[in-house]
């Protein structure tokens, strides 16, 4: 408030202004009194909606322009604007009135108020300026129920004659009849239809996101039947390639990626199964309603049907922090992290289904929309029960394919089992910590826990809940048990065995631990190399044992595995004795160089047998190889953190084995044996290859408890507010009940419900915001251009009848999105040409009426988006590789470190060649061609792709690796079709990338290039034409 | 506000960034011009020098006596505090001396021997704190002003607000760190959902001949000459002349044709950039491009000024990497272990790099119009980390940014953080404020520099930020 900085001149002169003003206004104030004086004043009804409307935008507690708030009583009074009683002396009087003829100075830049609204304040604070107690004034979203988007749809019955003349239409209402009747309004008509060589091409990258083949265009143009377009529309649409191209629409909307993205942009190997769920729900129709339901909560609404459940990938489909929500230790930053994956996990689902931007309500009341910050609290309260995980489509597939895996793996096993022994080979113990049975049948980064000795296939971090020299038994028949050192400078005695051995004599460590003991590297391990060897390769093993930690294995046991078999044995000269075992191995630290350290050591039956103190990356590999007699018990390997606290001591024993102090020699028996044992494990491998993984995906689980819900003062998840909040959808669609439950209400009843509210027939923006989408995807523009915000802040509807009819169509049609697709593509609107070529004999311009093309006069014409531009490279050069489904495919090399590392690599072997929408999507590095032309950060909800023109596309068209490899497949390709003939590979090659045939110019001006520059070089100029990017 | 007037505000927006944006795209459209600024510029192009892994403030240039009187106490005896990775150790003074430099007094520590020379030419912001204290949001929210992944960085929206002044060289241009990428990757230099013309370029400069992706064709492509490559593109010129004959309605057209003969004028502009050869020995010397260690991000800040001499509006020059690639130090400045042996390691690089570069642009008299920036994504904690006490962990309470040229007042300090460095307490800044201040800087007012996505007209400032008036000149 500018006002209040002016210098005393200014003063002086308002002083004499409202000294000059009070006596008028004392005057009108009798005046007026004669009408309502007899009335008190409603300070709810009369007051409170003036400064809502008029005040609290700038003056809320938020924004407090001028240092002033208007939203409560101790506002009122702490700035003493006004003074009870004396409406002429009050500052707020003054500032609303005009001043020496000079405008109102409040509101700034808005209408001034009328004079019953200052009458009614002056009235208000002549009465005492009462204030009720409590009453809050907040800022009024702009738009409130009545808004267009909320209220029910409005379906007109369609006169039986078309409104607009010329058009020949059986039905009572068509696409064609609402778009005619605006254009008439505006003395525009539409465009003729295109010729069937465009049509078909438009449909083809509509459809399938791919060109059509030379074969496909000429059978097209060849149909005599008179319903020949709409044949092509059927089969277009029960083509597989369909799904392939409208899952890409779906996955824009639900942020999806195979990566969590953030600091550690780590790998969801099973993501996959929710593109693959995606791309069948569109190939097999889903009902709309249906695929919403399934991917909000189908696995609470048919938990035995696979897809129903895969469906819920759509939850889990963003990103998400694992150093904020798993790896930091301080929880104010894990409940931010978990804060604003709930956000995320709420906002898709609405802005996908309803294009409701929720999200705006986070911090306050929504601004523009009758959505109130509570609300949006209670819309997470549905969310709030569940959270991202792997997990498997059901427990009962689960164990089917467990059980047949493990009798398999059993079967293996045993002949492994049989095959070490005839063999004399040693039991390796890295092996063994990995589930197995030491002859390699161990799951490769299995660990055991070294609190618990549980089994756990998951990496960890720092380890909570530790009890340092507590011994913990395991179920392995090799391994004795575990446990975690604190050698209390050499006091404490550990146990380390199940019988209550103990040692003594160890140092003082932090008492921490980090990751499992595992099969392998441990969790973010820095190199899982030393001395040159990479114990991840070639044969090589690891027993990853970061500090602190200690682990027990059972020689008895050992000795029992490794004896020779009798036939064997009689020809061993030492077969009286008791054979005698070697426990070999190369420890080493395996973290990084620098001041980083720690200690290794070796027990039998606790006596020590090797210790190494201070144990460094730049020591190398420590060779141990120690005798163990047939009388020994137990062999304990331990780490510890070295002093300096447990960062980076990542010890790891190489190749850790106990076997046979001197090999068996084989007889031809043996032999035979070995021969047989190989053949049938081969069957077997088969067997287990064919089975495949078990069904797991990307998902959500459902925590143990559904946390408390309370609403987050201004967002903040240091400052919750008020009371839990029971789950609830929005008010302000009236038609609906907004109540989902109670504080009660279990998780997955909490998500049905929501899944029930949203689908309801009686919703009317979810049907609206859907045929909106398909309207979008088959015209570049929605006929609402803000495809996820229907609300005060996004577009208008250019034709709002139109869309209520196809809303109310897509009911009808049973929700069948292909029916609607139908609809769209075989209007007379979509088929117009795009071209304006000449003027028309036209009294208009419509270029000058409606530019933009929004009431389509015209079809516009688009380029292709990145994926599309990608495979009809791959389709024209004859490279594109059909194979659908399954994990995707990755163009990059991988490497796994603490932020994994993608590099990205040229797509050159057939694996690669696949459709871009089966492509492995790294949040953090993305594929760089494909952002290059315009391919959106999957960070973001898309709902509509953008287009842009810059020279980097350019380059990357004309120099990129894999488009020019795939220019030189292309003119292969031709040579290989039609020989070397310039000009049928011209002919030839027009077909393949533009659909037509070359112009008799065109092709003397090609044929001359392909003979001066060759056929790579045409090829190359080919990929980059705006006719191979752009559709008419 | 009416509807009419959001979606034409909308429609303004979105046609003045086609016409803005991106590679001189000034000369595609015709008849669009440069908008005004919404006030006279002070500086014309930014330098923006990002030091990811959190860098300590209270060993560098917030001078903290009481931490030094308090050293080996307990930081938090309590023992209430929960850090990133850690409980607190005992407090821990500067692992280097800070002296008083230039006029101005100001202090800095002696781990920036030559950067003290240009003190009197640098403001610092000593109050700077974060909401995070995880390394990929905080690097999100100083690039982009949200934790969360997906928004467009400070050059991006200075592009779409300002485009271009290069005609042959992209608007934004970013040198990452040799050694890889910051935490959380391209996203932290992406548009988000700007459109994609306004995502920086990266320059590889370990890449001789191809600094720009696909600059040119591989060199195993025999076939692809140079003779080869402009007969191709002379022929696609032709082809696409032919097809737009029934289609000169279509812009994006003409676009596309413009934008190969820009393409073509950035193979000739690109080379010409990375070569250094023409820079005077002296000049080398001062960047010390040739040293083993400090010599890669000094070539960096060479190639940042060779760079807005040519009239880049946006450079970013990334000193760290992320955590993966640890050898002997850390790639970055998350000196968690020992910051002795990290800070001193990166502490020479940014010295060398970002002393010159200020010295140069001065010698050059660009330093007047371009605003150089040096941010970390949050601080360190003046409680030591581990066994040893030799490392910090991360603080998001407290860091120090400092700018210089562009319109910044030399040799002032501004806000100060509590007396051990551990939080900012007075005029506590997040970033909105350095953004809202460095977009004032460039003669745009942050609150009307805005696009719609999904419901909201996106500002880089969020609802927040204020012009910091007292380290403008």
């Amino acid at each position: 408030m500018t006002v209040q900085l002016q210098g005393s001149g200014y003063e002086s002169a308002r002083c004499w202004a409202r000294r000059l003003k009070t006596s008028v206004a004392s005057w009108l104030i009798v005046l007026c009194s004669c009408v309502v004086a007899a009335d008190d004043i409603d300070f709810s009804r009369q007051i409170a909606p003036i400064i809502e409307q008029h005040c609290i935008r700038c003056h809320s507690p938020e924004n407090r322009k001028g240092d002033i708030s208007l939203a409560t009583s101790e506002d009122l009074q702490s700035n003493e604007y006004v003074i009870s009683g004396d409406p002429d002396g009050s500052y707020l009087i003054e500032l609303i009135t005009s001043q020496n003829v000079q405008p109102p100075a409040m509101p700034q830049k808005q209408e001034p108020l009328s004079d019953n609204e200052v009458d009614l304040l002056r009235q208000w604070i002549g009465q005492g300026a009462k204030w009720p107690e409590n009453v809050v004034i907040k800022e009024k979203a702009k738009a409130d129920a009545s808004w267009w988007s909320y209220q029910p749809l409005n379906v007109a019955t369609r006169s039986e004659s078309p409104s607009s003349q010329g058009l020949e239409s059986e039905s009572p209402a068509t696409i064609d009849a609402f778009i005619c009747e605006k254009l008439a309004k505006h003395n525009l008509k539409k465009c003729p239809p295109a010729d069937r060589r465009t049509l078909i091409r438009r449909l083809s990258f509509d459809l399938h996101g791919l060109p059509p083949t030379p074969e496909e265009v000429e059978a097209f143009i060849e149909d005599s039947d008179p319903h020949a377009y709409e044949n092509l529309v059927d089969r277009m649409l029960a083509s597989p390639r369909y799904g392939e191209r409208f899952a890409q629409h779906w996955l824009d909307l639900a942020h999806y990626a195979d990566t969590h993205g953030y600091e550690r942009d780590q790998r969801r190997n099973n993501a996959w199964r929710y593109r693959d769920y995606v791309i069948r729900a569109f190939n097999e129709d889903r009902p709309y309603n249906r695929f919403l339901q399934e991917q909000i909560a189908g696995d609470v609404l048919w938990p035995d049907e696979q897809q129903a459940v895969i469906a819920t990938g759509f939850l889990a489909a963003g990103p998400w922090d694992f150093v904020g929500q798993v790896e930091t230790k301080s929880p104010e930053l894990q409940r931010s992290a978990r804060s604003l994956d709930l956000d995320d996990m709420a906002t898709q689902v609405m802005t996908a289904t309803m294009a409701m931007t929720i999200n705006c309500a986070r911090c306050h009341d929504h601004k523009l929309d009758p959505i109130s910050q509570r609300e949006y609290y209670q819309l997470r309260a549905v969310f709030a029960g569940i959270k991202r995980e792997d997990r498997v489509v059901s427990d009962q597939s689960l164990k089917q394919h467990q059980k047949l895996e493990q009798d398999l793996i059993a079967r293996r096993n045993q002949l492994d089992f049989e095959k070490g022994r005839l063999e004399g080979e040693g039991l390796n113990l890295a092996d063994i910590v990995g589930g197995g049975n030491g002859h390699g049948t161990g799951t490769y980064r299995n660990a055991i826990d070294p609190r618990n000795a549980k089994v756990q296939t998951r990496d960890f971090g720092n380890l909570g809940n530790v009890v340092t020299n507590s011994f913990s038994p395991s179920a392995f028949e090799f391994v004795d048990g575990v446990f975690i050192p604190n050698g209390e400078n050499g006091a404490a005695s550990i146990p380390v065995s199940s019988t209550g051995l103990t040692i003594t004599g160890l140092p003082t460590t932090s008492g921490n631990a980090w990751d499992m003991i595992r099969n392998g590297p441990v969790a973010s391990q820095h190199s899982p190399e030393l001395d040159g060897i990479d114990f991840t390769k070639d044969g090589h093993s690891l027993l990853g044992l970061h500090a602190n930690a200690g682990i027990t294995f059972d020689l008895a046991a050992m000795h029992d595995a490794v004896r020779l078999p009798e036939s064997n044995a009689e020809k061993s000269p030492d077969s009286e004795s008791p054979a005698t075992l070697r426990f070999t191995a190369n420890v080493g630290y395996f973290g990084a160089e620098g001041e980083n350290f720690a200690d290794a050591w070796v027990f039998v039956d606790g006596r020590k047998v090797f210790e190494f103190r201070k144990l460094r990356r730049a020591d190398g590999l420590q060779k141990i190889d120690i005798e163990i007699s047939a009388t020994n018990r137990f062999l304990t390997l331990v780490s510890t953190d070295g002093g300096n606290g447990y960062g980076m001591d990542q010890i790891g024993f190489g190749d850790p084995q106990v076997k046979l102090a001197a090999p068996p020699a084989l007889t031809d028996e043996v032999h035979n044996r070995l021969a047989e044992i190989k053949a049938q494990r081969e069957q077997i491998e088969k067997e287990i290859a064919a089975l495949g993984p078990p069904p797991r995906f990307y998902g959500v689980v459902a925590e143990q408890t559904i946390p408390e819900v309370k609403l987050l003062t201004r967002g903040n998840p240091e400052s919750p507010t008020g009371d839990a909040l029971p789950p609830a959808a929005l008010s302000t669609l009236a038609m609906l009940d907004a109540e989902l439950g109670t504080l009660e209400t279990i998780e997955g009843e909490r998500r049905a419900a929501l899944a029930r509210w949203i689908t309801h027939p009686d919703n009317p923006l979810v049907r609206r915001v859907i045929v909106n989408r398909l309207w979008q995807w088959h015209f570049g523009t929605g006929l609402v251009d803000t495809p996820s915000d229907f609300g005060y802040g996004g577009g208008r509807p250019s034709h709002p009848e139109l869309l209520d009819w196809l809303a109310d169509e897509l009911a009808r049609r049973n929700w069948s999105l292909k029916a609607m697709h139908r609809l769209i593509v075989t209007s007379d609107t979509y088929k117009q040409v795009s071209t304006v070529g000449e003027p028309r004999a036209l009294k208009v311009d419509p270029t000058k009426i409606d530019a933009d093309n929004r009431l389509l006069w015209r079809q516009n014409p688009r380029r292709i988006e990145a994926e599309a531009i990608r495979d009809s490279v791959l389709s024209v050069s004859g490279k594109l590789n059909p194979e659908r489904g399954g994990p995707g495919f990755e163009d990059f090399e991988y490497q796994d470190a603490y932020a994994p590392i993608y590099t990205y690599i040229t797509a050159d072997e057939p694996e690669l060649w696949r459709r871009s929408i089966y492509r492995y999507r790294v949040r953090t590095t993305p594929d760089r061609f494909l952002t290059t032309f315009d391919c959106p950060d999957p960070a973001n909800l898309t709902p509509q792709r953008l287009t842009t023109t810059t020279p980097l596309q350019s380059l990357a068209l004309y120099n990129n690796d894999f488009m020019l490899r795939q220019a030189r497949y292309f003119a292969e390709r031709l040579e290989r079709e039609v020989g070397n003939d310039s000009n049928a590979q011209v002919q030839r090659a027009f077909e393949l990338a533009f659909g037509r045939h070359p112009t008799p110019q065109e092709t003397s001006l090609s044929t001359d290039f392909v003979d001066k520059q060759g056929l790579f070089t045409f090829c190359r100029s080919l990929f980059n034409a705006n006719e191979f990017l752009y559709v008419d | 506000m009416s509807t009419n007037m959001l979606s034409s505000r909308r429609q303004f927006l979105q046609t003045a960034a086609g016409g803005l944006g991106g590679l001189a795209l000034t000369s595609m459209l015709n008849g669009e011009c440069l908008a005004q600024p919404h006030h006279a510029p002070k500086a014309k192009r930014v330098i923006q020098i990002f030091c990811p892994g959190g860098m300590s403030q209270v060993d560098t240039f917030d001078y903290k006596p009481e931490l030094e009187r308090r050293n080996g106490t307990p930081f938090d005896p309590e023992g209430t505090l929960q850090f990133f990775a850690s409980k607190p150790g005992n407090c821990r003074g500067s692992h280097w001396k800070f002296r008083q430099h230039g006029q101005s007094g100001l202090w800095m520590s002696d781990l920036f021997p030559r950067l003290a020379t240009c003190i009197d030419d640098m403001a610092f912001i000593y109050s700077m704190h974060s909401k995070t204290a995880l390394h990929g949001p905080a690097c999100f929210m100083m690039n982009t002003g949200y934790t969360l992944p997906g928004f467009p960085s400070m050059g991006s929206w200075v592009t779409y607000g300002l485009g271009s002044e290069a005609e042959d060289l992209p608007a934004f241009v970013v040198l990452p760190d040799p050694r890889g990428l910051p935490p959380g990757g391209v996203i932290n230099w992406g548009s988000g959902f700007l459109p994609a013309q306004f995502q920086a370029t990266t320059l590889d400069t370990s890449n001789v001949r191809q600094p720009i992706a696909d600059l040119f064709p591989p060199e195993e492509f025999a076939e692809a000459t140079t003779e080869a490559d402009r007969a191709g593109l002379e022929f696609l010129a032709e082809l696409n002349g032919l097809h737009q004959e029934t289609r000169s309605q279509n812009s994006e057209l003409e676009a596309r044709i413009k934008a190969y003969e820009m393409a073509a004028r950035l193979q000739l502009s690109a080379p010409e950039l990375t070569d250094l050869s023409k820079e005077s020995t002296a000049t080398k010397q001062l960047y010390n491009v040739d040293h083993a260690e400090i010599g890669p991000f000094g070539r960096q800040c060479l190639l940042a000024r060779r760079l807005v001499q040519r009239g880049v509006r946006f450079v970013q020059i990334y000193c760290g990497a992320e955590n993966t690639t640890a050898k002997k130090i850390r790639p970055n400045w998350d000196s968690h272990e020992d910051l002795t042996r990290d800070h001193g390691y990166w502490g020479t690089v940014l010295d060398n790099g970002a002393a010159a570069l200020l010295t140069d642009l001065k010698r050059q008299g660009m330093l007047d119009d371009t605003l150089v920036i040096c941010t970390t994504e949050f601080g360190r904690q003046p409680g030591a980390q581990g066994g040893e006490g030799k490392g910090r962990d991360h603080n998001a309470g407290a860091f120090t940014a400092w700018l210089a040229g562009g319109g910044i007042k030399g040799g002032f300090g501004y806000g100060a953080t509590d007396e051990l460095g551990f939080k900012a307490v007075e005029h506590p800044t997040y970033c909105y404020d350095l953004h809202a201040t460095a977009l004032h800087l460039l003669g745009i007012d942050h609150t009307r520099l805005t696009y719609y996505h999904n419901g909201i007209e996106r500002r880089l400032t969020d609802v927040h930020g204020h012009l910091i008036e007292e380290i403008v000149a």
